[in-house]
Protein backbone atom coordinates (compact mmCIF):
# COMPACT_ATOMS: atom_id res chain seq x y z
CA UNK A 1 0.00 0.00 0.00
CA UNK A 2 2.85 2.49 1.29
CA UNK A 3 4.92 1.41 -1.93
CA UNK A 4 1.66 2.33 -3.94
CA UNK A 5 1.35 5.39 -2.57
CA UNK A 6 5.26 6.53 -2.55
CA UNK A 7 4.70 5.68 -6.61
CA UNK A 8 2.03 8.41 -7.00
CA UNK A 9 2.63 10.91 -4.77
CA UNK A 10 6.41 11.52 -5.41
CA UNK A 11 6.66 12.44 -9.77
CA UNK A 12 3.76 14.20 -9.08
CA UNK A 13 5.32 16.50 -6.41
CA UNK A 14 8.38 16.58 -8.54
CA UNK A 15 6.51 17.48 -11.32
CA UNK A 16 4.82 20.12 -8.92
CA UNK A 17 7.92 21.91 -8.35
CA UNK A 18 10.01 21.60 -11.19
CA UNK A 19 7.31 23.14 -13.37
CA UNK A 20 5.84 25.61 -10.99
CA UNK A 21 7.10 28.08 -12.94
CA UNK A 22 7.83 27.66 -16.66
CA UNK A 23 10.41 30.09 -18.21
CA UNK A 24 8.67 31.92 -21.12
CA UNK A 25 11.59 33.21 -23.10
CA UNK A 26 10.02 36.47 -23.62
CA UNK A 27 10.36 36.71 -20.02
CA UNK A 28 14.31 37.10 -20.26
CA UNK A 29 14.78 41.10 -19.39
CA UNK A 30 17.95 43.12 -20.03
CA UNK A 31 17.73 46.87 -18.37
CA UNK A 32 20.87 49.11 -18.88
CA UNK A 33 21.54 52.64 -17.76
CA UNK A 34 22.66 55.40 -20.02
CA UNK A 35 23.82 58.50 -19.26
CA UNK A 36 24.15 60.17 -22.98
CA UNK A 37 22.42 63.40 -24.32
CA UNK A 38 22.56 65.86 -20.98
CA UNK A 39 19.86 63.22 -19.52
CA UNK A 40 19.78 59.67 -17.96
CA UNK A 41 18.10 57.44 -20.05
CA UNK A 42 16.74 53.80 -19.40
CA UNK A 43 15.91 50.92 -21.37
CA UNK A 44 14.63 47.86 -20.50
CA UNK A 45 14.39 45.26 -23.28
CA UNK A 46 12.64 41.40 -23.32
CA UNK A 47 13.29 38.49 -25.21
CA UNK A 48 15.74 35.88 -25.86
CA UNK A 49 18.00 38.41 -27.93
CA UNK A 50 16.96 41.13 -24.98
CA UNK A 51 20.71 41.82 -24.21
CA UNK A 52 22.52 42.10 -27.47
CA UNK A 53 19.45 44.73 -28.45
CA UNK A 54 19.89 46.56 -25.46
CA UNK A 55 23.53 47.37 -26.01
CA UNK A 56 22.64 48.41 -29.35
CA UNK A 57 20.53 50.68 -28.48
CA UNK A 58 23.19 51.98 -26.25
CA UNK A 59 25.90 52.38 -29.72
CA UNK A 60 22.72 54.17 -31.41
CA UNK A 61 22.37 56.40 -28.66
CA UNK A 62 26.32 57.33 -28.20
CA UNK A 63 26.99 57.27 -32.02
CA UNK A 64 23.38 60.07 -32.19
CA UNK A 65 25.19 61.53 -29.53
CA UNK A 66 28.60 61.85 -31.27
CA UNK A 67 26.89 63.65 -34.28
CA UNK A 68 24.27 65.61 -32.51
CA UNK A 69 25.94 66.88 -28.97
CA UNK A 70 26.17 71.12 -28.81
CA UNK A 71 28.42 70.70 -26.14
CA UNK A 72 30.93 68.30 -27.91
CA UNK A 73 33.23 70.28 -29.77
CA UNK A 74 33.99 67.32 -32.41
CA UNK A 75 30.18 66.61 -33.08
CA UNK A 76 28.96 67.29 -36.48
CA UNK A 77 26.40 70.03 -34.75
CA UNK A 78 29.67 71.64 -33.25
CA UNK A 79 31.33 71.92 -36.33
CA UNK A 80 28.70 73.16 -38.01
CA UNK A 81 27.91 76.15 -35.58
CA UNK A 82 31.73 76.88 -35.63
CA UNK A 83 32.25 77.19 -38.90
CA UNK A 84 28.58 77.87 -40.40
CA UNK A 85 28.83 75.47 -43.27
CA UNK A 86 29.90 71.62 -42.98
CA UNK A 87 30.21 69.06 -45.64
CA UNK A 88 29.39 65.79 -44.01
CA UNK A 89 31.13 62.79 -43.85
CA UNK A 90 30.54 59.29 -43.53
CA UNK A 91 30.33 59.42 -39.44
CA UNK A 92 27.77 62.35 -39.81
CA UNK A 93 24.77 60.74 -41.39
CA UNK A 94 22.31 61.56 -39.25
CA UNK A 95 22.20 65.16 -39.41
CA UNK A 96 20.65 65.36 -42.57
CA UNK A 97 17.17 63.10 -41.96
CA UNK A 98 17.24 65.22 -38.68
CA UNK A 99 17.39 68.91 -40.27
CA UNK A 100 14.70 67.80 -42.82
CA UNK A 101 12.51 67.02 -40.25
CA UNK A 102 13.58 70.03 -38.09
CA UNK A 103 12.51 71.99 -40.81
CA UNK A 104 9.03 69.98 -41.62
CA UNK A 105 8.13 70.35 -38.09
CA UNK A 106 9.05 74.06 -38.21
CA UNK A 107 7.37 75.15 -41.29
CA UNK A 108 4.04 73.00 -39.45
CA UNK A 109 3.88 74.68 -36.17
CA UNK A 110 4.60 78.45 -37.90
CA UNK A 111 8.12 78.52 -36.48
CA UNK A 112 6.69 77.52 -32.65
CA UNK A 113 9.38 74.54 -33.09
CA UNK A 114 12.91 76.32 -34.23
CA UNK A 115 16.15 74.89 -33.93
CA UNK A 116 18.02 78.38 -34.89
CA UNK A 117 16.81 79.23 -31.39
CA UNK A 118 19.96 78.23 -30.06
CA UNK A 119 21.87 81.76 -29.56
CA UNK A 120 19.09 83.10 -27.82
CA UNK A 121 18.72 80.00 -25.51
CA UNK A 122 22.64 80.01 -25.14
CA UNK A 123 22.08 84.14 -23.80
CA UNK A 124 19.78 82.93 -21.22
CA UNK A 125 22.49 79.71 -20.07
CA UNK A 126 20.13 77.31 -20.89
CA UNK A 127 22.57 75.59 -23.35
CA UNK A 128 25.03 74.11 -20.73
CA UNK A 129 27.85 75.50 -19.04
CA UNK A 130 27.03 78.99 -18.59
CA UNK A 131 25.59 80.69 -16.07
CA UNK A 132 21.76 81.56 -16.09
CA UNK A 133 20.81 85.29 -16.66
CA UNK A 134 18.25 87.59 -17.97
CA UNK A 135 19.20 89.44 -21.35
CA UNK A 136 18.62 92.57 -22.00
CA UNK A 137 15.90 93.14 -24.55
CA UNK A 138 18.46 94.71 -26.92
CA UNK A 139 20.66 91.92 -26.94
CA UNK A 140 17.48 89.63 -27.47
CA UNK A 141 16.43 91.73 -30.39
CA UNK A 142 19.90 91.45 -31.85
CA UNK A 143 19.95 87.68 -31.49
CA UNK A 144 16.35 87.11 -32.64
CA UNK A 145 17.06 88.35 -36.49
CA UNK A 146 19.37 85.31 -36.72
CA UNK A 147 16.59 82.82 -35.86
CA UNK A 148 14.99 81.65 -39.14
CA UNK A 149 15.33 77.60 -39.79
CA UNK A 150 14.34 78.35 -43.44
CA UNK A 151 18.07 79.75 -44.02
CA UNK A 152 19.38 76.29 -43.16
CA UNK A 153 20.82 75.12 -46.26
CA UNK A 154 21.40 71.38 -47.60
CA UNK A 155 22.58 70.66 -50.54
CA UNK A 156 23.56 67.28 -51.47
CA UNK A 157 26.47 66.82 -48.41
CA UNK A 158 26.56 69.99 -47.58
CA UNK A 159 25.04 72.19 -44.63
CA UNK A 160 24.75 75.38 -44.25
CA UNK A 161 23.72 77.96 -41.91
CA UNK A 162 22.71 81.72 -42.52
CA UNK A 163 24.43 84.43 -40.93
CA UNK A 164 25.41 84.48 -37.48
CA UNK A 165 23.13 81.49 -36.95
CA UNK A 166 23.41 78.59 -34.72
CA UNK A 167 21.79 75.27 -34.34
CA UNK A 168 20.40 73.35 -31.39
CA UNK A 169 18.85 69.89 -31.61
CA UNK A 170 18.04 69.28 -28.04
CA UNK A 171 14.31 69.80 -28.85
CA UNK A 172 14.09 66.92 -31.52
CA UNK A 173 17.36 64.32 -30.94
CA UNK A 174 16.32 62.53 -27.81
CA UNK A 175 13.26 61.67 -29.27
CA UNK A 176 14.84 61.00 -32.86
CA UNK A 177 16.68 58.44 -30.84
CA UNK A 178 13.81 57.01 -29.26
CA UNK A 179 12.25 56.61 -32.78
CA UNK A 180 15.83 54.78 -33.83
CA UNK A 181 15.29 52.52 -31.38
CA UNK A 182 12.06 50.82 -32.56
CA UNK A 183 14.10 49.61 -35.55
CA UNK A 184 16.65 47.92 -33.64
CA UNK A 185 13.39 46.17 -31.36
CA UNK A 186 12.63 45.17 -34.76
CA UNK A 187 16.20 43.54 -36.12
CA UNK A 188 16.51 41.91 -32.85
CA UNK A 189 12.53 40.86 -32.68
CA UNK A 190 11.88 42.29 -29.07
CA UNK A 191 8.74 41.26 -28.57
CA UNK A 192 8.31 44.01 -25.50
CA UNK A 193 10.60 47.38 -24.04
CA UNK A 194 10.49 50.46 -22.16
CA UNK A 195 12.55 53.11 -22.98
CA UNK A 196 13.03 56.30 -21.03
CA UNK A 197 15.16 59.08 -22.91
CA UNK A 198 14.78 61.66 -20.11
CA UNK A 199 11.06 62.83 -20.98
CA UNK A 200 10.48 60.83 -24.14
CA UNK A 201 9.17 57.39 -23.21
CA UNK A 202 8.77 54.55 -26.17
CA UNK A 203 6.46 52.23 -24.75
CA UNK A 204 7.01 49.29 -27.17
CA UNK A 205 4.76 46.05 -27.16
CA UNK A 206 2.72 45.71 -24.07
CA UNK A 207 3.69 44.71 -19.97
CA UNK A 208 4.32 40.74 -19.07
CA UNK A 209 1.37 40.24 -18.24
CA UNK A 210 -0.04 41.25 -21.43
CA UNK A 211 -1.44 44.28 -20.31
CA UNK A 212 -0.46 47.93 -21.37
CA UNK A 213 2.52 49.91 -20.38
CA UNK A 214 1.69 52.10 -17.34
CA UNK A 215 2.97 55.49 -17.59
CA UNK A 216 2.32 58.24 -15.33
CA UNK A 217 2.80 62.38 -16.48
CA UNK A 218 4.22 64.21 -13.92
CA UNK A 219 2.70 66.78 -11.87
CA UNK A 220 4.18 69.93 -12.59
CA UNK A 221 3.26 71.58 -9.41
CA UNK A 222 5.38 69.01 -7.78
CA UNK A 223 8.43 68.14 -10.07
CA UNK A 224 10.44 67.16 -6.91
CA UNK A 225 8.18 64.26 -6.45
CA UNK A 226 8.41 61.44 -8.40
CA UNK A 227 5.38 60.07 -7.09
CA UNK A 228 3.24 62.94 -7.79
CA UNK A 229 1.70 62.39 -10.89
CA UNK A 230 -1.54 64.07 -13.09
CA UNK A 231 -2.53 60.80 -14.15
CA UNK A 232 -1.18 57.70 -15.99
CA UNK A 233 -1.23 56.75 -19.72
CA UNK A 234 -1.74 53.06 -20.41
CA UNK A 235 -0.10 52.38 -23.79
CA UNK A 236 0.92 49.86 -26.23
CA UNK A 237 3.27 50.64 -29.33
CA UNK A 238 3.26 54.62 -28.44
CA UNK A 239 5.48 57.60 -27.49
CA UNK A 240 5.11 59.63 -24.68
CA UNK A 241 6.69 63.04 -24.78
CA UNK A 242 6.74 65.92 -21.77
CA UNK A 243 8.02 69.03 -22.22
CA UNK A 244 7.01 70.98 -19.47
CA UNK A 245 8.14 74.77 -17.59
CA UNK A 246 9.44 73.04 -14.48
CA UNK A 247 12.20 70.39 -15.66
CA UNK A 248 14.77 73.35 -15.80
CA UNK A 249 14.41 76.72 -14.90
CA UNK A 250 16.13 79.46 -12.36
CA UNK A 251 15.29 82.25 -10.45
CA UNK A 252 16.00 86.02 -10.40
CA UNK A 253 14.59 89.18 -8.73
CA UNK A 254 11.88 86.70 -7.01
CA UNK A 255 10.63 85.43 -10.90
CA UNK A 256 10.59 82.54 -12.40
CA UNK A 257 12.14 81.59 -15.87
CA UNK A 258 12.27 78.83 -17.12
CA UNK A 259 13.98 77.06 -20.51
CA UNK A 260 10.91 76.66 -23.35
CA UNK A 261 11.96 80.01 -25.18
CA UNK A 262 9.40 81.68 -27.27
CA UNK A 263 11.16 81.91 -30.82
CA UNK A 264 8.74 84.96 -31.59
CA UNK A 265 9.93 87.01 -28.51
CA UNK A 266 13.14 85.14 -27.54
CA UNK A 267 11.99 84.88 -23.71
CA UNK A 268 10.32 81.96 -21.77
CA UNK A 269 6.94 80.92 -23.09
CA UNK A 270 4.45 82.57 -21.14
CA UNK A 271 1.68 80.53 -22.77
CA UNK A 272 -0.62 79.73 -19.42
CA UNK A 273 0.57 75.66 -19.84
CA UNK A 274 2.56 74.04 -17.26
CA UNK A 275 3.69 70.96 -19.07
CA UNK A 276 2.19 69.50 -22.49
CA UNK A 277 2.58 65.57 -23.35
CA UNK A 278 2.56 64.51 -26.39
CA UNK A 279 1.24 60.75 -27.39
CA UNK A 280 1.14 58.65 -31.09
CA UNK A 281 1.88 55.28 -32.37
CA UNK A 282 5.15 53.91 -32.59
CA UNK A 283 5.40 54.72 -36.40
CA UNK A 284 4.66 58.18 -35.99
CA UNK A 285 8.56 59.07 -35.21
CA UNK A 286 9.87 59.88 -31.54
CA UNK A 287 10.89 62.87 -33.16
CA UNK A 288 7.40 64.75 -34.40
CA UNK A 289 6.84 64.05 -30.51
CA UNK A 290 9.43 65.70 -29.13
CA UNK A 291 9.32 68.66 -31.59
CA UNK A 292 5.05 68.99 -30.91
CA UNK A 293 5.60 68.78 -27.48
CA UNK A 294 8.24 71.98 -27.46
CA UNK A 295 5.99 73.93 -30.13
CA UNK A 296 2.40 73.36 -28.71
CA UNK A 297 3.95 74.36 -25.22
CA UNK A 298 5.02 77.58 -26.94
CA UNK A 299 1.49 77.75 -28.85
CA UNK A 300 -0.74 77.76 -25.72
CA UNK A 301 -3.81 76.10 -25.06
CA UNK A 302 -5.78 77.60 -28.05
CA UNK A 303 -3.41 77.34 -30.55
CA UNK A 304 -2.24 73.95 -29.33
CA UNK A 305 -5.50 72.50 -29.72
CA UNK A 306 -6.52 74.18 -32.80
CA UNK A 307 -2.99 72.63 -34.14
CA UNK A 308 -4.33 68.97 -33.06
CA UNK A 309 -7.55 69.49 -34.69
CA UNK A 310 -6.27 69.89 -37.91
CA UNK A 311 -4.04 67.04 -38.00
CA UNK A 312 -4.30 65.74 -41.81
CA UNK A 313 -5.43 61.92 -42.47
CA UNK A 314 -6.52 60.88 -39.44
CA UNK A 315 -5.51 61.64 -35.94
CA UNK A 316 -1.74 61.27 -35.56
CA UNK A 317 -1.26 62.02 -32.01
CA UNK A 318 -3.06 63.25 -28.87
CA UNK A 319 -2.61 65.75 -25.77
CA UNK A 320 -2.18 65.98 -22.21
CA UNK A 321 -2.22 69.77 -21.66
CA UNK A 322 -1.46 70.87 -17.93
CA UNK A 323 -2.63 74.48 -17.35
CA UNK A 324 -1.23 76.99 -14.75
CA UNK A 325 -5.10 77.48 -13.92
CA UNK A 326 -5.34 73.75 -12.57
CA UNK A 327 -6.86 72.08 -15.50
CA UNK A 328 -5.51 68.66 -17.35
CA UNK A 329 -7.05 68.74 -20.87
CA UNK A 330 -6.95 65.42 -22.47
CA UNK A 331 -7.28 65.77 -26.80
CA UNK A 332 -7.60 62.33 -28.16
CA UNK A 333 -9.36 60.93 -30.83
CA UNK A 334 -7.09 58.06 -31.96
CA UNK A 335 -8.50 55.78 -29.12
CA UNK A 336 -5.50 53.91 -29.21
CA UNK A 337 -4.18 55.01 -25.36
CA UNK A 338 -6.51 54.88 -22.37
CA UNK A 339 -5.85 58.23 -19.54
CA UNK A 340 -6.11 57.61 -15.81
CA UNK A 341 -6.61 60.94 -13.91
CA UNK A 342 -5.23 60.88 -10.65
CA UNK A 343 -7.28 60.80 -7.74
CA UNK A 344 -6.52 63.69 -5.00
CA UNK A 345 -4.66 64.95 -7.83
CA UNK A 346 -6.49 68.82 -7.23
CA UNK A 347 -6.64 68.98 -10.65
CA UNK A 348 -9.74 69.04 -12.71
CA UNK A 349 -10.25 67.14 -15.84
CA UNK A 350 -11.64 68.06 -19.07
CA UNK A 351 -11.74 65.55 -22.11
CA UNK A 352 -11.93 67.96 -25.77
CA UNK A 353 -12.94 66.72 -29.28
CA UNK B 1 20.56 -15.27 -8.70
CA UNK B 2 19.22 -14.68 -5.26
CA UNK B 3 16.07 -13.16 -5.36
CA UNK B 4 15.68 -9.31 -3.59
CA UNK B 5 14.40 -9.65 -0.24
CA UNK B 6 10.15 -8.20 -0.21
CA UNK B 7 11.04 -4.97 1.43
CA UNK B 8 8.68 -3.70 3.95
CA UNK B 9 7.85 0.11 4.79
CA UNK B 10 8.93 1.43 7.91
CA UNK B 11 8.51 4.47 9.81
CA UNK B 12 11.49 6.28 8.22
CA UNK B 13 10.00 5.91 4.69
CA UNK B 14 7.04 8.15 5.76
CA UNK B 15 9.08 10.44 7.24
CA UNK B 16 11.57 10.77 3.88
CA UNK B 17 8.31 10.82 2.17
CA UNK B 18 7.02 13.88 3.97
CA UNK B 19 10.01 15.36 3.73
CA UNK B 20 9.99 15.57 0.05
CA UNK B 21 6.50 16.57 0.51
CA UNK B 22 7.30 19.47 2.34
CA UNK B 23 10.56 20.59 0.31
CA UNK B 24 8.27 19.98 -3.01
CA UNK B 25 5.21 22.18 -2.17
CA UNK B 26 7.91 24.94 -0.67
CA UNK B 27 9.70 25.19 -3.54
CA UNK B 28 6.64 25.51 -5.60
CA UNK B 29 5.42 27.54 -3.46
CA UNK B 30 8.06 30.23 -4.03
CA UNK B 31 8.04 30.12 -7.53
CA UNK B 32 4.36 30.37 -7.60
CA UNK B 33 4.94 33.69 -5.67
CA UNK B 34 7.62 34.26 -8.16
CA UNK B 35 9.76 36.66 -5.16
CA UNK B 36 6.71 39.18 -4.85
CA UNK B 37 7.78 39.19 -1.27
CA UNK B 38 11.42 40.74 -1.49
CA UNK B 39 11.78 43.65 -0.72
CA UNK B 40 13.37 46.80 -2.72
CA UNK B 41 16.15 46.55 -4.12
CA UNK B 42 18.91 49.92 -4.60
CA UNK B 43 21.07 49.57 -8.02
CA UNK B 44 23.37 52.07 -8.18
CA UNK B 45 24.98 52.85 -11.91
CA UNK B 46 28.00 55.14 -12.39
CA UNK B 47 28.86 56.26 -16.07
CA UNK B 48 26.86 53.30 -17.24
CA UNK B 49 27.90 50.68 -14.86
CA UNK B 50 27.13 49.07 -11.76
CA UNK B 51 28.78 49.82 -8.76
CA UNK B 52 26.44 48.55 -6.01
CA UNK B 53 23.11 46.65 -5.22
CA UNK B 54 21.71 46.04 -2.06
CA UNK B 55 18.52 45.80 -0.22
CA UNK B 56 17.10 49.01 0.63
CA UNK B 57 16.88 48.31 4.42
CA UNK B 58 20.71 48.04 4.52
CA UNK B 59 20.45 51.45 4.35
CA UNK B 60 18.72 51.78 7.71
CA UNK B 61 21.78 51.10 9.34
CA UNK B 62 24.34 53.10 7.54
CA UNK B 63 24.04 55.56 4.82
CA UNK B 64 26.33 55.28 1.82
CA UNK B 65 28.47 57.50 -0.70
CA UNK B 66 29.48 57.91 -4.08
CA UNK B 67 32.16 59.39 -5.58
CA UNK B 68 32.64 60.02 -9.35
CA UNK B 69 33.76 62.93 -11.56
CA UNK B 70 34.79 65.12 -8.38
CA UNK B 71 31.60 65.12 -6.61
CA UNK B 72 30.52 63.29 -3.64
CA UNK B 73 26.88 62.24 -2.89
CA UNK B 74 25.61 60.71 0.15
CA UNK B 75 22.58 58.07 0.50
CA UNK B 76 20.20 56.94 3.12
CA UNK B 77 17.18 55.90 3.80
CA UNK B 78 14.06 57.95 3.96
CA UNK B 79 10.41 58.19 3.95
CA UNK B 80 8.01 59.32 0.87
CA UNK B 81 7.59 63.13 1.54
CA UNK B 82 10.50 63.90 3.73
CA UNK B 83 13.05 66.30 2.29
CA UNK B 84 15.22 66.93 5.33
CA UNK B 85 15.53 66.75 9.10
CA UNK B 86 14.37 70.82 9.25
CA UNK B 87 11.71 70.57 7.39
CA UNK B 88 8.34 68.69 8.40
CA UNK B 89 6.93 68.12 5.02
CA UNK B 90 3.79 65.27 6.33
CA UNK B 91 5.29 61.83 5.49
CA UNK B 92 2.85 58.75 4.68
CA UNK B 93 5.22 56.22 5.66
CA UNK B 94 6.36 54.79 2.70
CA UNK B 95 10.02 53.72 2.67
CA UNK B 96 12.57 54.52 0.35
CA UNK B 97 15.73 56.93 -0.51
CA UNK B 98 17.11 59.91 -1.18
CA UNK B 99 20.32 61.86 -1.86
CA UNK B 100 20.78 63.50 1.25
CA UNK B 101 23.65 65.61 0.48
CA UNK B 102 25.84 66.46 -2.71
CA UNK B 103 28.51 68.69 -3.95
CA UNK B 104 27.27 68.86 -7.34
CA UNK B 105 26.45 72.23 -8.50
CA UNK B 106 22.79 71.40 -9.61
CA UNK B 107 21.61 69.82 -6.97
CA UNK B 108 18.97 68.00 -9.05
CA UNK B 109 19.49 64.49 -7.14
CA UNK B 110 19.26 66.45 -3.59
CA UNK B 111 15.90 67.87 -5.39
CA UNK B 112 14.60 64.69 -6.76
CA UNK B 113 13.64 64.09 -3.20
CA UNK B 114 12.67 60.49 -1.62
CA UNK B 115 11.48 57.36 -4.54
CA UNK B 116 10.11 54.95 -2.80
CA UNK B 117 8.78 52.38 -5.81
CA UNK B 118 10.78 49.99 -8.35
CA UNK B 119 11.68 51.46 -11.20
CA UNK B 120 12.07 55.20 -9.69
CA UNK B 121 15.65 56.56 -10.40
CA UNK B 122 17.61 59.89 -9.11
CA UNK B 123 19.78 61.13 -11.47
CA UNK B 124 22.96 63.41 -10.67
CA UNK B 125 24.31 64.54 -14.22
CA UNK B 126 27.21 66.09 -13.11
CA UNK B 127 28.42 63.07 -11.13
CA UNK B 128 27.19 60.84 -13.78
CA UNK B 129 25.55 58.32 -10.85
CA UNK B 130 22.17 56.81 -11.40
CA UNK B 131 20.50 55.43 -7.80
CA UNK B 132 17.25 52.95 -9.00
CA UNK B 133 14.71 51.12 -7.13
CA UNK B 134 14.19 47.71 -8.21
CA UNK B 135 12.16 44.53 -7.26
CA UNK B 136 9.54 44.43 -4.57
CA UNK B 137 6.11 43.50 -4.43
CA UNK B 138 4.70 43.35 -8.03
CA UNK B 139 1.68 45.69 -8.07
CA UNK B 140 -0.39 45.95 -11.27
CA UNK B 141 -1.15 49.44 -10.23
CA UNK B 142 2.36 50.59 -10.24
CA UNK B 143 3.76 53.31 -13.06
CA UNK B 144 6.36 51.89 -15.49
CA UNK B 145 7.76 55.19 -15.85
CA UNK B 146 7.30 58.20 -16.06
CA UNK B 147 7.43 61.06 -18.49
CA UNK B 148 8.23 64.37 -17.54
Amino acid sequence: MMRRLLLCVLPALLLLSGCAAPVDPDEARESIQVIAMDTAMLITTYGERSPAAAYACEDVIRDLEKQLSRTDPDSAVSRLNAAGTLELGELDEELIPILSAAEAYRRETDGAFDITIAPVVAAWGFAGGEEYRVPGEAELQELLERVDGSAVRVEDRTVTLGPGQAIDLGGIAKGYAAGKLTQIFNEYEVPRALAELGGNVLAWGDRPDGTPWRVGVQDPAHPDDRNALVGVLELVDSFAVTSGSYQRYFQQDGKTYHHIIDPATGRPADSGLTSVTVVAGSGAGGAMCDAYSTALFVMGEEKALDFWRSQQGGALFSLVLVTEDGRVVVADKTGQFNFVPEEGSGYTYETVS
Amino acid sequence: MKPFPRLRPTAWDGLVVLCVAALALGIAFFQWRGGTQEGLTAVVSVDGREVDRFPLEELIAAPRAYEHNGYTLEVCAALRGEVSSLDHVKSDGEMGLRVARSDCPTQDCVHTGTITRSGQSIVCLPARVIIRLEGGAADPGNVDAVTG
